[in-house]
């Protein structure tokens, strides 16, 4: 093992792997090395306690929620025919294309004390304010559905998967037996899958771990939030640094976990068990059933804040004239990220395929780059601008962003491609270089038509999600490289929301497309 | 190998070479002057429409090209931190004295002697050694339901924090710096123990967990679920100009209040402000622009939109502010803010102010 990660030709990859790492290691030295001072001190005796309870609090619910959303909906569409299945089988995947920190001004806004929700409620009632119970929205759990919410699709799509793959014979087996629906569910459907779907629930997790623009906005105090108020409050950066290494251990216990169950999915399978159970058609009251929870979901989750940004943007005659510009800047940005991030990935999937210390290398650096908050690798890139000694502007700055959005989302690419490599059988590769194949003409050849399916996905979910990205952005872009991301923050912080509901609607736009293709290439790959 | 070193080869080629493709955006914010020779950049951490038309102006009566990088201030500090000498910052303009303080305290700001700006902006207002000049003026205030409490009830901080207020008070989380910087004033009157009591009471006196901006807790007060909201005065006067009827009736339901901390001592008031920055070459054309600002034409731009008090007293109100109460200003010098900053912030993690 340590003699192929000591080969010449490992140097490539383990190049890679210190580019993407940098930033964070940066970050992670930063804190290490800080001196204590009254701030830390402070912050230890007083808050980090509280910042990580909260933050384990929240994600703990998030967890729960994204369980109870995506686990029923994908065994419906999996497995049973009803009104609706075939949308809401992609539609399911449209609240990727929200940021947390749009979902929580679009939940903020219906659920607060004076939105629409509550005002109606007491204008039907007469009561005041103060007279009824209503759910808090600015809280711990309030933020783990906002959070919840908007990554559930990530469980979904590896719950569907893992119900898809089940073993044919054991699912029949179980019909034919006459084990009714609930009891295929619990007896054997989840148990099987469970393993997977949770890897999928530890890698959501770790992206809510990083968020701050939700957290920030519905003034519930996790380490993210910490993070940044050492930052700004106290002003000392390495402060904040040393509050994201507790960050980056929660998320690395996320990424072990994540491990640990996809270790438990067993040995390689034969691909005549990847298919698509049979779907049996639901009698009829539960089949409306089954369409009335998917469209709850679906309405909770995506329709009804959508349309309630759509709204406030349409009463306020929001302009979106001068918005162009910037859907040309998040466009080019997310691609050129995109591009990065997807070879860094495309190279730590292929190149570490012998080396299980290569592996582990890149799996741990790629974990920590996604894990950490936005500002925490703008941190470290500053850091490392710093001593090279260069102004923040044109291309150096565009450099540098496009670096931290490859050290951010990397793992969000290597994810779909390690788990499409995973499926092929290890006979196959020994077979390719058999027959003499290996080296490029193995990569062209075997490994990327092989890889297509999940380079696709891969490409796609970091379009997404560097489209998305907004703290890194705000602190790195060059001037006139504005985002939607930005400019909504911008006025969303202002606290004038209806001026940042259209950058915020156009971002939720420019992320459908890549979505909707990403559901499409899901369903066929299902139907293969 | 080959394929590897291929891949990475190819990797840095595309990165480079997307990345070296023209600005897209460049020409959008500030329009360009093609005689333009000389450059002023700006970071700044405001972003209104009528600043852009102001820099417009400026930009063609001075024959320059702005510049302008705009983000939060934190971000700004860290980002010339990181440029250090490089940094292509001329002017820094920032919300808050509190903020200015934090560019000055990091070296990022360079003394500006000038006569003119010096002799326009009242003295409290800008900083002893000229690292930074008021440019407008904000105040920290109370929003209040006329219904429940009269303006005497109000009169002063203290008020806030007796009994008869327990579950009345909306207010936002306490890392806000508008937050921080009237606590650095209060630290200032009453010393590090008494803010902390006085912070603590204000805790328990809170209708529920901090949380939103300033109108968040205007609407909150309108709604009834509190009764007094601690705000600065331009969310409110933005909701009463505001286009919808909803959140017209909402500032109209509200009082707003300018407290004092004893009776007599003057008003928590805070600063926008300008600052040159230590890299900036060309400090009188730095001096050009802050002074273009402090001209009427520059503070009615600056307050239009953002509905803050020109700095200037001949200035004329933005509408809308004339329903602001009139107050007397507090003497202190606003580099207390900034001084008493992190301590502010350690008085509100102890008295639980989340």
């Amino acid at each position: 093992m340590l003699r192929s990660a000591l080969s010449p030709r490992s140097i490539p990859p383990v190049l890679i792997i210190a580019l993407v790492g940098l930033p964070v290691l940066v970050a992670i030295w930063a804190g290490v090395t800080a001196g204590g001072g009254a701030t830390w001190e402070h912050i230890l005796a007083n808050r980090l306690v509280p910042y990580t309870l909260t933050t384990i609090i929240v994600l703990a619910i998030s967890a729960i929620i994204m369980l109870g959303l995506a686990v029923p909906a994908a065994w419906l569409t999996s497995l049973y025919e009803f009104p609706g299945r075939r949308l809401f089988s992609w539609a399911l995947i449209l609240p990727l294309a929200m940021p947390g920190y749009v979902m929580a001004y679009a939940w903020a806004d219906l659920m607060g004390v004076a939105g629409p929700l509550q005002a109606t409620l007491r204008d039907l009632t007469g009561w005041s304010a103060r007279d009824y119970w209503f759910p808090n929205l600015f809280s711990a759990p309030g933020l783990a559905f906002v959070l919840a919410s908007t990554l559930f699709p990530y469980v979904y799509i590896t719950a569907r998967a893992a119900f898809s793959m089940q073993s044919l014979a054991t699912l029949e087996a179980a019909r034919s037996l006459g084990t009714p629906p609930l009891g295929l569910f619990w007896k054997v459907g989840l148990p099987v899958a469970l393993p997977t779907i949770l890897g999928g629930v530890s890698l959501a997790l770790m992206e809510a771990a990083a968020d701050y623009g939700a957290a920030d906005f519905l003034g519930v105090q996790t380490l993210g939030v910490g993070i940044v108020r050492s930052w700004t409050s106290f002003g000392e950066p390495n402060t904040a640094a040393r509050l994201a290494l507790v960050l980056i251990f929660i998320a690395s216990a996320f990424l072990l976990a994540a491990r640990v169950f996809q270790g438990q999915r067993g040995s390689q399978q034969t691909s005549n068990r990847w298919l698509t159970p049979r779907r049996v058609p639901l009698p009829r009251v539960w089949g409306i059933a089954a369409t009335g929870l998917c469209g709850l979901i679906l309405l909770i989750c995506f329709f009804a804040p959508v349309s309630r940004l759509a709204w406030l943007a349409v009463e306020t005659r929001a302009s979106a004239q001068d918005l162009w510009p910037l859907v040309r800047t998040t466009i080019l940005l997310g691609l050129m990220g995109t591009t990065g991030a997807f070879l860094a990935a495309l190279v730590f999937t292929l190149s570490t395929k012998r080396s299980a210390l290569l592996r582990l290398g890149a799996r741990g650096v790629a974990a920590a780059g996604y894990a950490a908050p936005g500002v925490v690798l703008g941190l470290g890139a500053l850091f490392i601008l710093k001593v090279t000694g260069q102004a923040l502007s044109g291309t150096i700055a565009i450099a540098f962003l496009v670096w931290i959005y490859i050290s951010r989302f990397t793992s969000a690419g290597v994810e779909p491609l390690q788990a499409t490599l995973d499926r092929l059988p290890k006979s196959l590769d020994d077979a390719t270089r058999s027959l003499g194949s290996h080296g490029l003409n193995q990569f062209v050849r075997v490994d990327l038509p092989l890889l297509t399916p999940g380079a696709i996905a891969a490409g796609l979910i970091l379009f997404v999600e560097i489209l998305k990205e907004l703290p890194a952005t705000l602190m790195l872009r060059p001037f006139g490289w504005d985002t939607l991301a930005v400019r909504a923050h911008a006025y969303a912080t202002d606290e004038r929301l209806a001026q940042a509901t259209l950058p915020s609607l156009l971002i939720v736009l420019a992320g459908l497309a890549p979505v909707i293709l990403l559901s499409w290439r899901l369903g066929r790959t299902e139907r293969n | 190998m080959t394929y590897r070193t291929h891949k990475i080869a190819g990797l840095s080629l595309l990165v480079g070479a997307v990345a070296a493709c023209s600005n897209p955006a460049e020409t959008v914010d500030t329009p360009t002057a093609e005689d333009a020779t000389r450059t002023l950049t700006l970071y700044s951490s405001r972003h209104y429409d009528s600043d852009k038309a102001l820099y417009a102006m400026f930009e063609e009566q001075a024959g320059v090209k702005l510049d302008v990088r705009e983000s939060k201030a934190d971000q700004l500090i860290e980002t010339m931190k990181a440029e250090g000498d490089q940094s292509p910052a001329d002017v820094i303009i920032t919300s808050d004295a509190g903020s200015l303080w934090r560019f000055q305290s990091a070296g990022l700001t360079q003394p500006l002697a000038s006569d003119t700006i010096g002799a326009a902006v009242p003295a409290n207002y800008q900083q002893s050694d000229g690292h930074w000049y008021g440019l407008a003026r904000r105040l920290r205030g109370i929003a209040y339901d006329p219904a429940r409490w009269s303006a005497e009830d109000l009169a002063t901080w203290d008020k806030l924090a007796e009994d008869d207020k327990a579950g009345e008070i909306c207010v936002r989380s306490s890392s806000n710096i508008y937050n921080l910087s009237l606590m650095g004033e209060i630290i200032h009157r009453y010393g590090d123990e008494a803010a902390q009591d006085w912070a603590t009471s204000i805790v328990s006196n809170m209708a529920r967990n901090p949380q939103g901006g300033d109108t968040d807790q205007i609407r909150a007060v309108a709604a009834g679920e509190c009764s007094i909201a601690i705000v600065n005065h331009y969310y409110w006067v933005r909701l009463g100009a505001s286009e919808k009827d909803a959140d017209r009736n909402v500032a109209a339901s509200t009082t707003f209040l300018v407290p004092e901390f004893t009776a007599g001592s003057g008003s928590h008031v805070n600063i926008t402000g300008a600052a040159v920055a230590a890299t900036a070459d060309d400090a009188a054309l730095a001096e050009e622009f802050i002074t273009f600002l402090l001209t009427e034409t520059g503070q009615s731009y600056l307050t239009r939109e953002t509905k803050e008090l020109p700095l200037l007293d001949g200035s004329p109100l933005p509408e809308g502010v004339e329903n602001v109460p009139d107050f007397t200003a507090s003497d202190a010098n606003l580099e207390i803010y900034g001084e008493n900053q992190a301590e502010a912030q350690r008085l509100f993690d102890l008295a639980g102010w989340n």
